[in-house]
């Protein structure tokens, strides 16, 4: 379950690689679509309102960030790294205007498991796979949704194409930049509801350092799992996997191990993989802003 | 023939802020014509192509169909008029497969593999292309994907094909099935225009000539009506006299042997060799060429020299030296100077300046320190010396490498590595993209360091290059030597059968 | 001065005002009056000796962390794990200083552990760079998340070997005075670091421009082919930008501990890495602009926590101003390059007439 927001950050990530933009802000996304998702729920009462006030705050954070990198061409790590840093003084001056200093923590009612009946009584695996919440649910769809689009269709062609040679795109006249901001845009989207995820769909609160680098484990998975959705399932479930480790063994206190190794875990696992994964799939041109010569 | 012409471009001007690239630029096309765009580099011949396909928007002018005024904003309206365009620098993904790249921005939603798998190859049955719809193009070579950017055009329907330089990349045979299917193309009624700046292919090919030269229209006329004198003179605006070959053409068999291969290999597992069993060697006071379509191994032979790249067998001897194992800065340090054919990704730093790229191959040496850090005041002295003494066109010492112009930056390239080669100099592709003068200088320089004893190897698809410069050439060929003889032992045709890897006997033996 | 000085001193200066002018607009919605806010900022900051030290002090350990990302990003590389680093630097103080104190004279004492410190930090640090020559490993994830793992040490280290002898929280006794950094002007806190962290920042100027191990760091990083066609060893050059790297981030650390803290807890400067990375793209990765981009951020940093205290406004004020200033500076970037890009077409045009 921990593996949805991850997936949904991870898969957005591989549509943007690969038509070029490497999405940096996605920690800041991922932060403000928390907070949307959280501000929304909470001042409305409905989490569909709170879901979409998060897709929103991931998507004008990801505007941001593909106006200067894609238009404008400036450096993709250092403005998102901007937009992170700005995303954290947003959220929190914000929070604050909004909610003053609260005595005890605010919280929402997180999503209801919805468990698919019959399904969800198959001993071992029912439980875990079909007692999740809807956000979940539609993560099984996502993948293959995306695979298909990725490699089965035209637009799937005209994207991949963008990020490895952007001329050849640009000469059969398609325009490469509307394409490279409109996935960054569904980044935005679909960062913002991973966000949420967190604030919304599981903890019920906000806090500032909710999200914690996790958007930049979504970031590796996508570098990781080989810019191929199939790949991002697959990392998104083993990070997920060893963040439930870790949060099991930390309420569980196991003296053997000391906490903190535990909350490490992920990130070491990240390390260890990045090194020793030969990534034989870049997009050639990732990174690059495209200009065409005028 | 039609009365109306089939396109027609009028008045057409273009700046680039206050460049002007295109002036008054008018000439037309008949349907069925071949028509040549000549001029030097520069000339702004590629410029008005790009208008006509879309890809710039001409300041004024217009553009003319069959009579009617259309406006051409983007490559999609080029397209939809029948028009297609190859660029020298193709626009393929090489990652994709052939059809994938056929198909690219002209199917929607759902992509039926298999069927258009099937229709390309038909496509390509249908003109006499050997091409595998299923192919990465990344796998093929560079007449292939030649074929496939053609392929595309027709897969668009095009009834107008421009082609800029095609035949740049093409040994003389491919180059002529090219023209055979220009010919072809043009008999069904299409219209073809060649951009160029290759007299010979003009002559052959073309039935009508366009010669530009700084953005302006300097010659319009049919070819059965002029010659290459004509042509020549109005591409550059006066009579060419060629730079005289050095007088003595002595052999230098008997000068001692400089560099050596030995049976040297570039094989990777379960890939075709790199290079295969090379042995040759290059006499002090010699220049060895090295013919071949780029491709072959030239760039495999250049690193192996320099260092960049390991041979898997054989070994490499400078003056009896074997420097198979040492490093590139050994190298360096040896008195070998490499001119890469590639300036921008390997001879130059773009963002620095002219004595930090001076510098370049010398940081590891106490020649540019005092008391431990940089001496810019000699760099800058000796940079001085050099741009005065190469006539390179910069403002001083600490202008940026990338605001000069290309014939400078290779002349900055030059002037460094003549001073670092102290025994062997390396110069791949050296005149690509140059314009004349530039030309001329380069060439004087390589004399003159031959001259000195150095030993010089050349590297060039210019064959009317290789054959003023060289003392005895070898041909390349699918990283094998096809054969190497004295210049005079060859001829145009002969290289051309060699450079296509057929075996014609093995001219002159190589001494060891 | 040139235009292109001019152009970018101008667009800094610029793209700063911007920023602070979007912060003030964003205190209107506390409903506060931003004038009123940003007024007693100004004055406050020069109301006395200690406040307008604080600025120096504050900027200190900022200069070395924009050093240590500008330094790596010079070779192209991007080290984003300065946090991390500086972590590790400060642990490797406080442990020294804490083992040393008392056993040799202070000043003796401070000179080992600020080598220890940077040897640590240097090691730390060029882990990224080995995994980067031998794997090519990515090495702005591997850096990210190395700064996870230094905070997950510092923390287990604070809440056992390292733990105060009080056992009552995850920190550090007090170091003895001893290894205290001792501050030159009265009645502030402004200690020695400072010089120090200028004159590194000089030796760094010094080194990437005037060295030939600066100019090859300059040359692998404008353009990698170049420069192995030129027989340089790009692969042992990542290893020692990032060792260098991982030292300067480090070395805040030992001011940080010995000038400042004088001991170690958790929660310690956690924003210093991202601040730095600011400071250096608004320098522009120069060493003598950082030292200048790095007072003003330790300005807002005094101005922001002032604000706090008198106007009600929360100390998140501070990462909006930082976060709008570094917004405005990339944009300011693009201004310049066009500006660039306009005044080189109007030499050629000028050329050709």
């Amino acid at each position: 379950m921990m593996s949805t927001p991850l997936l949904y950050g991870s898969i957005s990530e591989v549509f943007a690689e690969r038509s070029g933009m490497m999405v940096t802000a996605i920690e800041g996304i991922f932060l403000l679509g928390a907070w949307g998702g959280f501000v929304g729920t909470f001042l409305s009462g409905s989490l569909l309102i709170g879901l979409l006030a998060a897709i929103l705050a991931g998507v004008v954070t990801s505007a941001l960030y593909g106006w200067i990198c894609v238009y404008l061409k400036q450096n993709q790590i250092v403005t998102g790294t901007a937009i992170n840093i700005l995303a954290l003084g947003v959220v929190s001056f914000f929070h604050r205007v909004i909610f003053g200093v609260p005595i005890t923590p605010l919280t929402v009612q997180p999503l209801v498991a919805l468990p698919i009946p019959i399904l969800s009584k198959i001993p071992m695996v029912g439980p875990v796979l079909f007692n999740q919440n809807i956000l979940t649910y539609m993560m099984y769809l996502i993948v293959p949704v995306a695979y298909f689009v990725l490699f089965k269709t035209s637009i799937g062609l005209t994207i991949r194409s963008a990020g490895e040679n952007p001329e050849a795109v640009d000469v059969a006249g398609i325009n490469v930049n509307r394409i490279r901001f409109a996935m960054v845009l569904l980044a935005g989207a679909m960062g913002g509801i991973a966000g949420a995820f967190y604030s919304v769909g599981y903890l019920g609160m906000f806090t500032i350092n909710i999200i914690g680098g996790r958007g930049w484990i979504a970031f590796a998975i996508c570098f990781l799992g080989n810019w191929n959705p199939k790949g991002a399932l697959i990392g998104a479930l083993v990070f997920g996997l060893a963040e439930a480790v870790a949060i099991y063994m930390q309420s569980n206190g196991s003296a053997l191990f000391p906490n903190e190794l535990f909350i490490a875990l992920p990130y070491i696992l990240t390390i260890v993989l990045t090194v020793t994964r030969k990534s034989f799939n870049v997009p050639a041109r990732l990174g690059v802003p495209y200009s065409k010569e005028n | 023939m039609m009365n109306t012409p089939f396109f027609e471009l009028r008045n057409i001007t273009k700046y680039f802020s206050k460049v002007v690239a295109n002036k008054d630029v008018s000439f037309s096309i008949e349907k069925g014509e071949v028509l040549a765009l000549l001029g030097e580099n520069g000339a702004g011949k590629s410029t008005t192509m790009k208008i006509l396909y879309g890809l710039y928007r001409a300041d004024s002018g217009e553009i003319i169909m069959e009579g009617v005024e259309r406006k051409i904003n983007s490559p999609k309206d080029a397209m939809a008029l029948g028009i297609s365009m190859i660029q020298q620098h193709f626009s393929l993904v090489p990652a994709h497969t052939v059809t994938e790249n056929i198909i690219l921005g002209n199917v929607h939603g759902r992509i039926d593999r298999k069927g258009c798998e099937r229709e390309i190859g038909e496509l390509a049955r249908t003109y006499g292309f050997d091409i595998d719809p299923k192919a990465l193009v990344k796998d093929l070579s560079v007449g292939v994907q030649q074929k496939v950017e053609i392929l595309k055009a027709l897969y668009l329907k095009a009834r107008l094909l421009i082609m800029d330089e095609p035949t740049a990349v093409l040994t003389p045979q491919e180059s002529e099935n090219l023209m055979q299917f220009v010919h072809e193309f043009t008999a069904h009624g299409n219209s073809v225009i060649i951009i160029t700046h290759k007299l010979k292919e003009v002559m052959a090919v073309a039935d009508r000539i366009v010669v530009m030269r700084n953005g302006e229209v300097h010659g319009d006329l049919k070819c059965s009506d002029t010659d290459e004198k004509e042509l020549s003179r109005l591409m550059i605006g006066r009579d060419l006299i060629p730079s005289k070959r050095a007088e003595d053409d002595e052999s230098a068999d008997n000068h001692e042997v400089r560099l050596e291969f030995d049976n040297t290999s570039v094989v990777e597992r379960d890939q075709v060799p790199r290079l295969k069993d090379i042995s040759f060697s290059i006499h002090r006071g010699e220049i060895f060429g090295i013919a071949g379509v780029s491709g072959n191994g030239q760039q495999e032979l250049c690193e192996v020299i320099c260092g960049a790249l390991s041979p898997s067998s054989g070994r490499i001897l400078l003056d009896g030296e074997d420097i198979t194992r040492l490093t590139i800065r050994e190298r360096i340090d040896r008195g070998i100077g490499y001119v890469p054919a590639d300036r921008h990704k390997d001879g130059l730093v773009m963002d620095m300046s002219l004595a930090e790229n001076m510098m370049l191959k010398a940081s590891y040496g106490k020649k540019w320190m005092h008391h431990g850090l940089l001496d810019t005041n000699a760099l800058n002295n000796y940079t001085n010396t050099l741009i005065k003494e190469y006539e390179i066109k910069a403002p001083g010492p600490e202008a940026i490498a990338k605001g000069l112009s290309g014939g400078n930056q290779q002349k900055v390239i030059v002037a460094r590595e003549v001073d670092n080669g102290s025994k062997l100099i390396i110069f791949d592709q050296p005149t690509r993209g140059l314009d004349l003068g530039a030309i001329d200088y380069v060439h004087k320089t390589i004399f003159a360091e031959r001259a000195k004893g150095k030993s010089i190897l050349l590297i060039s698809t210019d064959l009317s290059e290789i054959f003023t410069l060289s003392n005895r050439i070898a041909v390349l060929y699918k990283g094998v030597i096809q054969g190497i003889f004295k210049r005079s032992e060859l001829t145009t045709e002969k290289i051309g059968l060699l450079m296509a890897g057929y075996d014609v006997n093995k001219g002159c033996t190589d001494e060891r | 001065m040139n235009a292109k000085m001019r152009d970018l001193l101008v667009t800094n200066f610029l793209a700063i005002f911007l920023g602070l002018t979007a912060s003030a607009l964003m205190i209107l919605f506390l409903g506060k009056n931003p004038n009123d806010a940003f007024g007693i900022l100004f004055s406050s900051m020069f109301r006395d000796k200690y406040t307008f030290a604080e600025i120096f002090v504050k900027a200190t350990p900022l200069i070395f962390a924009a050093l240590s990302f500008a330094f790596t990003f010079k070779a192209n590389l991007y080290n984003i794990g300065a946090q991390g680093q500086f972590y590790i630097g400060a642990l490797i103080a406080t442990a020294s200083s804490l083992f040393l104190q008392g056993r040799m004279p202070g000043p003796l004492a401070l000179v080992i552990i600020f080598m220890l410190t940077l040897i640590g930090g240097g090691i730390w640090g060029s882990f990224i760079g080995f995994v980067k020559a031998k794997y090519n490993a990515n090495e702005f994830l591997v850096s990210m998340m190395s700064t996870y793992v230094a905070l997950a040490i510092m923390n287990y280290l604070l809440r056992t070997v390292l733990m105060e002898t009080k056992h009552e929280y995850p920190q550090t006794n007090a170091l003895d005075t001893q290894v205290w950094l001792p501050s030159f002007i009265q009645g502030t806190r402004l200690h020695i670091g400072f010089i120090l962290a200028v004159a590194v920042a000089i030796g760094v100027w010094i080194l990437l421009y005037k060295t030939t191990l600066g100019y090859r760091i300059r040359v692998v990083g404008y353009n990698s082919d170049a420069a192995r066609m030129s027989g340089i060893d790009a692969n042992r050059l990542y290893v020692v930008a990032f060792f260098i790297s991982g030292a300067l981030a480090a070395m805040a650390g030992f001011t940080e501990v010995n000038g400042v803290q004088h001991m170690l807890l958790q929660g310690f400067n956690p924003d210093i890495g991202a601040a730095g990375l600011g400071i250096a793209i608004l320098a522009n990765a120069n060493p003598i602009g950082i030292i200048f981009a790095a007072i003003l951020f330790g300005a807002l940093n005094v101005g922001g926590t002032i604000m706090g205290q008198m106007s009600g406004i929360p100390s998140s004020i501070i990462e909006l101003m930082q976060g709008f200033v570094m917004v405005f500076v990339i944009l300011s970037y693009f201004v310049r390059s066009e500006l660039e890009t306009r005044r080189a077409k109007r030499m050629l045009a000028v050329e050709n007439d």
